[in-house]
């Protein structure tokens, strides 16, 4: 009798020191473990250098162009990449290397390099890129124009978007902040 | 300190309570609200730069020219082409199906080879070399059917035979066959085509022209120049019918007549004309008169069609008064119409004088062939394709060896549609050149999958009804998605492997050599001037013959207006005179609305919702009559309803519709499909089945329209 009772004064101390061993275990778990199994890495196939670009006086028009219809072509062509990349440097920089590996992987071929897309957009979202072509596009998109090799791409393993991939919140917020509709509409045709 | 069951429990609460205070349970409930949006079999959005390419529909009868819309070179969308005459904008929802049907369930990927009852896929050499072996066994005892008999495909399977010394190439029933019967009878030279555009007064006999019938969607567009908002009215409509379809509903005019008694009712329209001192150059004038004095009569054609001497009188003065007056004899559902019929729909314009006449009939010559011994389409078109069918399953005409059926369904398409399968059975080696699983192809010992209009070469060759000779050029706007081949090429390698030397290793160099060919033939790349305003009395633009083929890859259309002269073109009396107009106590009237594809076709996927309750609901097909009809057999709004006709029965439920006339009971084809896909098959009956093909008197052509049914 004495015994358990003994247990049962000791054991409450216990239970709530296990209970905040718990508590803390899953905070770390859910604010540091959890985001580093939810992504996976990704690598782009050609470390593409936007700094190396920008240095050159090109701005983000001269690649993300508009088609004539006013719809935002996103990425070049591996033909339009070719046009100022057209054959194999032969040079021993890493830069030179990576030109020769699109060259060779991929102009040659003749087939489009499967980039990695930071933030596309599910389906059922229509995003117009000229109707926000009065912000910069560092507004929503990380400045690589800075980067010698594109950041990580982050997978949700879950849904398959990217980390960056903006959220709905997120663009409610600035149409709200804007004075612009958040009517679903807007966004969902 | 032990981890006994309390201290478990709290480490247990503290990781629970803790988990709430981290994004873990927020974010998966939101990252798996997103994992169930893009399940595998959802469709997805195509990225890529959306960009536009030409082409034209070869599924729909229409032949308009089509502006496709390609996301990252995939299409997604068909438009009208605004710059084609055949389409100006619009398109039928065929034409637009065209892109959909590409990822049709029933499409046929890889050349199939029946064996032991079941399909096989097998290579395209074994393919080759099984229809190498059958035809060379078979000698010239091999047939063909073709859905394209106007094109230059048609022509390919047409020299084909010719070089195997066959003669038996028939074309899917429409209304250019009994037209060209028809005409042929009349002593008429060229191809008929009615020039709406330019008529003040158009009488329709049968033909749901803004539905299905001929080039629809330029009858459309014809239609609504001449009635545009806020403007005055340039044109007036009769449509004289049993069922007022959506042509119908749209004339000024709706003059309910069975289509067995279309003929009767013409005549009967002139017999005023006559009375009024219309008369027309032709030798048998005389005899004419005297026929429809004779037996016409308005009392008479009161009698036979029901139809009050007053509508006559007032169709005919309407007729008579107009400066442009047209008459266009058709078929309400795009077939079983007979010669007879066409011609004394016909002998109205001879008697108006509106031969050759803007505005009137307009007899176009025949494109040039460039594959020698080709016959042209109206030869192929002339032809009795029901008639045969019906001889070979009653034994009366001996079966073919071998049959190659091209971009065609006649197991599904033809009337009495179950004795026509059932001749088909007897010819003991048939190849289907189809894109799709048809009734046709599973009947078949060899399927020879075709490229679908978006994935080929091809071209349009002046549509029936068009009052203009065109030429539509049809490109591939993708790779083939499945192996697939153009059926005219694969004949043309299979003939070099038989060492029969057709003329071109290709159909895209063939199209190049008409291309030429039609360059020295007087016409004009359609577009700033449209032919119908040539027609008019506009000047022809100017012609760069050397550009041609670029224009008509850019999707222009060649055209040209001229016709031809016609000498001797009679009346065709007596083959009028052998006409006895049916007076069946019910008779059947064909819908063929558009939504529901055709034989070729089946249903397509995306129309399915457009189908309207009034033709399906809930599982049952309805078949529609008027209040009088459905009270005279005891039935009401949703009744269930047996009908019985060519020894064969078909069930629908009845809807109640005034838009039929008294005596008939409207059927929409279309439906009964036993193949294709969840689409289309298992949608009550195919109501060709209970249509009887018999002879039209006079002429011996296997008429259809009309047929007499019984309610069971």
């Amino acid at each position: 009798m004495e015994e358990r009772q003994s247990n049962k004064a000791g054991g409450v101390g216990g239970v709530v020191l296990l209970f905040l061993v718990g508590f803390v275990g899953s905070l770390v778990i859910g604010w540091w473990v959890f985001p580093q199994l939810l992504f996976s890495q990704k690598t782009q196939p050609v470390r593409f250098s936007h700094k190396v670009h920008a240095e050159q006086g090109m701005d983000c028009e001269s690649c993300h162009t508009y088609a004539k219809t006013g719809q935002f072509i996103g990425l070049p062509s591996t033909a339009s990449c070719a046009e100022c990349h057209p054959d194999e440097t032969g040079g021993a920089t890493d830069n030179e290397k990576e030109i020769d590996k699109f060259v060779n992987q991929y102009v040659k071929p003749g087939v489009e390099v499967p980039w990695l897309i930071y933030q596309y957009q599910p389906d059922n979202v229509f995003f117009s890129h000229a109707a926000h072509q009065g912000f910069e596009c560092t507004s929503c998109h990380p400045d690589v124009a800075n980067m010698d090799s594109p950041p990580p791409y982050q997978q949700n393993r879950i849904t398959g978007y990217s980390k960056q991939t903006m959220k709905m919140w997120e663009c409610e917020r600035c149409h709200a902040s804007m004075g612009t509709s958040n009517a679903c509409y807007v966004c969902h045709k | 300190m032990g981890l006994d069951r309390r201290a478990f429990i709290g480490l247990v609460a503290g990781g629970a309570v803790g988990t709430l205070f981290t994004p873990i349970p927020w974010k998966i409930t939101d990252d798996l609200s997103i994992w169930t949006q893009n399940w595998h079999w959802i469709p997805r959005v195509p990225r890529g730069e959306v960009t536009y390419a030409t082409t034209a529909t070869k599924l729909c009868p229409s032949g308009a020219g089509l502006k496709v819309a390609l996301a990252g070179g995939k299409p997604v969308t068909a438009y009208g082409n605004p710059e084609h005459p055949l389409s100006q904008g619009g398109v039928s929802p065929i034409g637009a199906s065209e892109v959909y049907m590409l990822y049709s369930p029933s499409r046929v990927r890889t050349p199939m080879r029946k064996a032991g009852g079941k399909f096989e896929p097998i290579t395209w050499e074994q393919a080759q070399a099984d229809l190498t072996a059958k035809c060379k066994a078979a000698g010239n005892k091999v047939a063909c059917i073709s859905g394209d008999a106007g094109g230059t495909s048609g022509e390919v399977f047409s020299a084909f035979l010719s070089k195997i010394g066959s003669s038996a190439m028939y074309a899917m029933p429409g209304e250019a066959g009994p037209a060209a019967a028809g005409f042929k009878l009349m002593g008429g030279q060229g191809v008929v085509g009615f020039d709406i555009d330019n008529a003040d007064c158009v009488l329709i006999l049968g033909g749901d022209i803004f539905e299905g019938s001929g080039v629809s969607v330029r009858n459309r567009k014809a239609f609504c120049a001449s009635r545009s908002q806020g403007g005055a009215v340039k044109a007036r409509f009769a449509y004289a019918g049993p069922v007022r379809n959506h042509t119908g509903a749209v004339c000024d005019a709706w003059i309910p007549v069975a289509s067995c008694q279309l003929g009767a009712l013409a005549l009967g329209v002139a017999w005023h004309l006559l009375k009024a001192g219309a008369a027309a150059n032709a030798a048998d004038m005389a005899d004419f008169k005297k026929l429809v004095e004779a037996g016409y009569s308005p009392d008479k054609v009161f009698k036979l069609t029901g139809v009050p001497a007053e509508a006559l009188a007032k169709v005919a003065a309407s007729l008579a008064g107009a400066k442009a007056p047209l008459v266009i004899p058709g078929s309400e559902m795009g077939q079983g119409m007979g010669p007879g019929a066409f011609i004394a729909g016909m002998s109205l314009n001879l008697l108006l004088g509106r031969m050759n006449k803007p505005g009137g009939v307009m007899a176009l010559p025949e494109m040039p062939a460039v594959f020698p011994g080709a016959e042209t389409p109206s030869e192929i078109l002339a032809r009795d394709l029901a008639g045969f069918l019906k001889n070979v399953g009653e034994g009366k005409t001996p079966a073919p060896e071998v049959l190659l059926v091209h971009a065609a369904n006649p197991a599904y398409g033809l009337p009495e549609s179950a004795a026509m399968a059932k001749a088909l059975e007897k010819i003991p080696f048939k190849v289907g050149f189809a894109s799709f699983m048809d009734e046709t192809a599973a009947m078949c010992d060899l399927i020879l999958p075709g490229s679908l209009t978006l994935e080929r070469y091809d071209d349009v060759v002046t549509p029936y009804g068009s009052a203009f000779c065109s030429y539509t050029l049809v490109k591939p706007l993708l790779a083939p998605i499945y192996d697939t081949k153009t059926p005219a090429d694969f004949i043309l390698d299979t003939a070099k492997k038989m060492n029969l030397a057709l003329g071109h290793d290709s159909l895209e160099k063939a199209l190049k050599e008409k291309a030429a060919v039609l360059a020295k033939a007087e016409g004009f790349m359609a577009g700033q001037v449209m032919p119908w305003e040539v027609l008019a009395g506009k000047d022809k633009p100017a012609f760069d013959a050397a550009g041609m083929w670029k224009a008509l890859e850019a999707g222009q259309a060649w055209v040209k207006t001229g016709q031809v002269a016609q000498t001797g073109l009679s009346f065709a009396a007596k083959v009028l005179a052998a006409l006895k107009p049916a007076k069946p106590e019910l008779c059947l009237a064909g819908r063929a609305p558009q939504r529901v594809g055709t034989p070729a076709t089946g249903i397509p996927a995306q129309c399915t919702t457009a189908i309207p309750a009034s033709d399906f609901k809930d599982g049952d097909v309805y078949v529609s009559m008027n209040a009088a009809t459905a009270k005279q057999y005891g039935l009401s709004e949703g009744s269930r309803v047996t009908l019985a006709g060519a020894g064969a029965t078909c069930s629908a439920r009845t809807h109640l519709s005034e838009n039929v006339m008294t005596g008939v009971v409207a059927v929409p084809l279309g439906f009964g499909h036993t193949a294709f896909d969840a689409f289309s098959k298992g949608k009550g009956d195919n109501f060709l089945s209970i249509m009887s093909a018999s002879p039209e008197a006079g002429t011996d052509m296997t008429v259809w329209t009309g047929s007499e049914v019984k309610i069971a």
